[in-house]
C-alpha cells in the first residue's frame, strides 16, 4: 500500500513538473470563469434590451453552468496529457523502472488525475456559477436556488469523469493526437450537431458528454441516468486503457 | 544478476536466443556485441520492461518487478528512456525520488555528481545529447543502488565525462557493487571491464574475464626488426613459424614461435636483430575475430 501511495505522490510531482499539464489546468479555470462572466454579462444586456436573441429556455441558474462546458475542453486535454506524456521520448520506460508494477502505475496515474481534476473542478464550478450571477446583476440567481446545488455537484462529478475518460482513451491509443482529435470535436460540436438531427438524436443521447450533461442540467429528471451512462463510458475507456497498458512491452 | 535461457522474438527474428549469463558483484562486467546483437533487448528483459518469450531474469534472486522500491536496488540507464521534454532536471529527479521514497537531498547530490547542477532548472528538451546522458546517469545513481545496469553509457559523453564514468564504475565495483555496462566497442570495454559477456546475433559467444578472453582468443605474435627482413622471414618460415607478415613500418610479425625461439633462429642464421618483442592482439581484433567466426560456441 505504501508503495502505491509513493507512486501516487510521484505522479503528483510529475504532473506539476510537466508544464503542459499545469497549463491545461490553469486554462480550464481561466476559460470557464471567462465564459461564465461573458455569458452572464451578455445575457444581462439581452434581457435589458428585450433582445429576442436570448434563448427561450434561458435561466440564470443554467447560464451559470455554461462556462465549464467550454472549460471542459481544457480538462479533457489535461486528462489526455497526463497519460500521453508517458509515450513521448521513452518516458514510460523511466516510469516503469521506478514503478514496475503495471497496475500500480496505472492506478496512481488515474487516481492523481481524478483528484487533481476534482480539486480544480470544485472551486472553478462554484466560482463560474457565482461570476455569471454577479454579471447578471439584478437578474442573477442565488447559490442555493432550487436544483442548483445538485447541478453544481453534478458538474464537478461530470468534469472529473470526463478527465478520466480522457486518460483511458489516451492510454488505449498510446498517444495524444488521436484522443484529442476524437474527444475535442465530439464535445465541442459533434454531439451537439448529432443531437439536433432527428435520425441521430436518439444515439447522441447516449454519448458520454450528452448523457453526462444531464448531471449539470438544473432540474433534469435524467441526471441519474446521465451519471450511469457516463460512468459506463469512463469505466470502458479506463478498462481499454488498462488492457493496453498492461500489455506494454518494450 | 542472473539471466537464464532468455529468448525474445520480434516477429520472425529471434533477437535474443537462449541467452544465459551471470553478473557478479565486485567487478565491472562488460556486455559486448556488435550493433543489433541484442544487448539492449537483454537489458530491458533484466529490468522487466520487455517480456521474454521464455527464460527468466533475476536480480538478487528476484524478478525486477518484484523488487520493493526498485530504484534503491538497481540503477538503470537505457538508450531510449528520456524524461518528458517539458520537465526540468530537478523536476524529473524529484518525482523519481518520491516514487521510491528516496531522500530529497539525493537529487542535489546526484546532479552535482554528474555535473548538472548548473542546468538543474533547465528543461530537459533543451539538453544536449551528453547532458541528457548525464541526467540518465543521475537517475541511475539516485537510489544509491548496489546494482547498476547501464546501456551504452558513454554515448554522447565528452572525453572528460568518459574518464569520470570509468572511474565511477570502477569505484562502484570496488565497493562491492554489481556493474553491468554494455558497449559495441571492445576498446571501450578494455578500459573499464574486468569480466566480459560477449554476444552476437542474440547468442552468447563468451563469458569470461577480459585477460582470459584475450589469452584464449587473442593472436599472440613476435615482432622483429631487422635490416634483413627477407632472409629472416625465409629462415623463420623454414623453422616452424606459421606465418610471417611485413608490418607497415617494415618490421616483421611472426606467428607460431615464441620470442626466444625467434631470437635463436635469427642468431643461428646470422641475421642481426634490432628489436624483439611479444605482442598480444588488441581486444578489438579479438572481438571482431570472434564475431566473424560466426559465434560458434565451440570456439569458446
Ligand atoms: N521493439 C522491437 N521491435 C522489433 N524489433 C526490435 C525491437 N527492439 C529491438 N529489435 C531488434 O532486435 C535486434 C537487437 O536490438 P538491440 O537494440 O537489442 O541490439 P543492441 O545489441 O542493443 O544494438 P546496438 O549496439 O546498436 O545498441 C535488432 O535487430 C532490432 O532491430
Ligand atoms: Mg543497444
Amino acid at each position: 500500500m505504501s508503495e502505491t501511495l509513493a507512486a501516487a505522490r510521484a505522479e503528483f510531482t510529475k504532473m506539476r513538473a510537466v508544464r503542459a499539464t499545469s497549463v491545461a489546468l490553469l486554462l480550464f479555470a481561466a476559460v470557464s470563469v471567462f465564459i461564465a462572466a461573458l455569458g452572464g454579462w451578455s445575457a444581462k444586456g439581452a434581457i435589458e434590451s428585450d433582445n429576442p436573441g436570448l434563448r427561450s429556455d434561458f435561466t440564470p441558474e443554467q447560464a451559470g453552468l455554461d462556462g465549464i462546458l467550454y472549460g471542459q475542453l481544457a480538462l479533457i486535454v489535461f486528462g489526455v496529457l497526463m497519460m500521453s506524456g508517458e509515450y513521448t521520448s521513452g518516458m514510460m520506460r523511466v516510469s516503469l523502472l521506478a514503478v514496475p508494477r503495471r497496475g500500480r502505475l496505472y492506478l496512481a496515474k488515474t487516481a492523481v488525475t481524478a483528484v487533481a481534476a476534482l480539486a480544480v473542478a470544485l472551486p472553478v464550478t462554484v466560482v463560474s456559477y457565482l461570476v455569471t450571477q454577479l454579471a447578471l446583476g439584478p437578474h442573477g440567481s442565488t447559490f442555493d436556488a432550487d436544483g442548483v446545488p445538485r447541478a453544481l455537484a453534478g458538474a464537478v462529478v461530470y468534469l472529473t469523469l470526463m478527465s478520466l475518460l480522457a486518460v483511458g482513451v489516451a492510454a488505449a491509443a498510446r498517444s495524444a493526437v488521436l484522443p484529442l482529435a476524437v474527444l475535442l470535436p465530439l464535445v465541442l460540436v459533434g454531439s451537439q450537431i448529432l443531437s439536433v438531427i432527428g435520425a441521430t438524436k436518439e444515439v447522441a443521447r447516449w454519448f458520454p458528454d450528452r448523457a453526462g450533461a444531464q448531471m449539470l442540467t438544473v432540474d433534469s429528471g435524467d441526471a441519474l441516468t446521465g451519471l450511469l451512462v457516463l460512468l459506463a463510458w469512463t469505466a470502458a475507456a479506463l478498462t481499454a486503457g488498462w488492457l493496453r497498458h498492461r500489455s506494454w512491452d518494450g | 544478476m542472473l539471466a537464464e535461457r532468455l529468448t525474445k522474438r520480434y516477429g520472425p527474428a529471434t533477437v535474443v536466443d537462449d541467452l544465459s549469463f551471470t553478473v557478479r558483484p565486485g567487478v565491472v562486467t562488460g556486455f559486448l556485441g556488435p550493433n543489433g546483437a541484442g544487448k539492449s533487448t537483454s537489458m530491458r528483459m533484466l529490468l522487466g520492461l520487455t517480456r521474454p518469450d521464455s527464460g527468466t531474469a533475476t536480480i538478487g534472486g528476484r524478478a525486477y518487478r518484484d523488487l520493493t522500491y526498485p530504484l534503491r536496488h538497481v540503477g538503470a540507464l537505457l538508450e531510449t528512456s528520456a524524461p518528458h521534454r517539458g520537465m526540468t532536471a530537478v523536476g524529473h529527479l524529484s518525482w523519481l525520488a518520491r516514487s521510491n521514497r528516496i531522500p530529497r537531498r539525493r537529487v542535489d547530490e546526484v546532479l552535482d555528481a554528474v555535473g548538472l547542477t548548473g542546468a538543474a532548472r533547465k528543461r530537459v528538451g533543451t539538453f544536449s545529447l551528453g547532458m541528457g546522458q548525464r541526467l540518465g546517469l543521475a537517475a541511475a545513481l539516485l537510489g544509491d543502488p548496489p546494482v547498476l545496469v547501464l546501456d551504452e553509457p558513454v554515448n554522447g559523453l565528452d572525453a572528460e565525462g568518459i574518464r569520470w564514468l570509468r572511474e565511477l564504475l570502477r569505484a562502484k565495483a570496488a565497493e562491492g557493487r554489481t556493474v553491468l555496462v554494455s558497449s559495441h566497442l571492445m576498446a571501450e570495454m578494455a578500459q573499464v571491464a574486468d569480466e566480459l559477456i560477449v554476444i552476437s546475433r542474440g547468442r552468447l559467444l563468451a563469458e569470461t574475464s577480459v585477460s582470459e578472453f584475450i589469452g584464449r582468443h587473442g593472436r599472440t605474435f613476435v615482432r622483429v626488426r631487422t635490416p634483413e627482413p627477407l632472409r629472416a622471414a625465409q629462415e623463420l618460415q623454414a623453422k616452424g613459424a606459421t606465418s610471417v607478415r611485413r608490418a607497415a613500418d617494415g618490421g616483421l610479425e611472426v606467428d607460431g614461435l615464441p620470442a626466444g625461439e625467434v631470437n635463436r633462429i635469427a642468431a643461428a642464421a646470422g641475421v642481426p636483430v634490432e628489436e624483439l618483442s611479444t605482442h598480444t592482439g588488441s581486444l578489438e581484433e579479438t572481438f571482431l575475430k570472434l564475431v566473424d567466426d560466426g559465434g560458434d560456441p565451440t570456439h569458446v
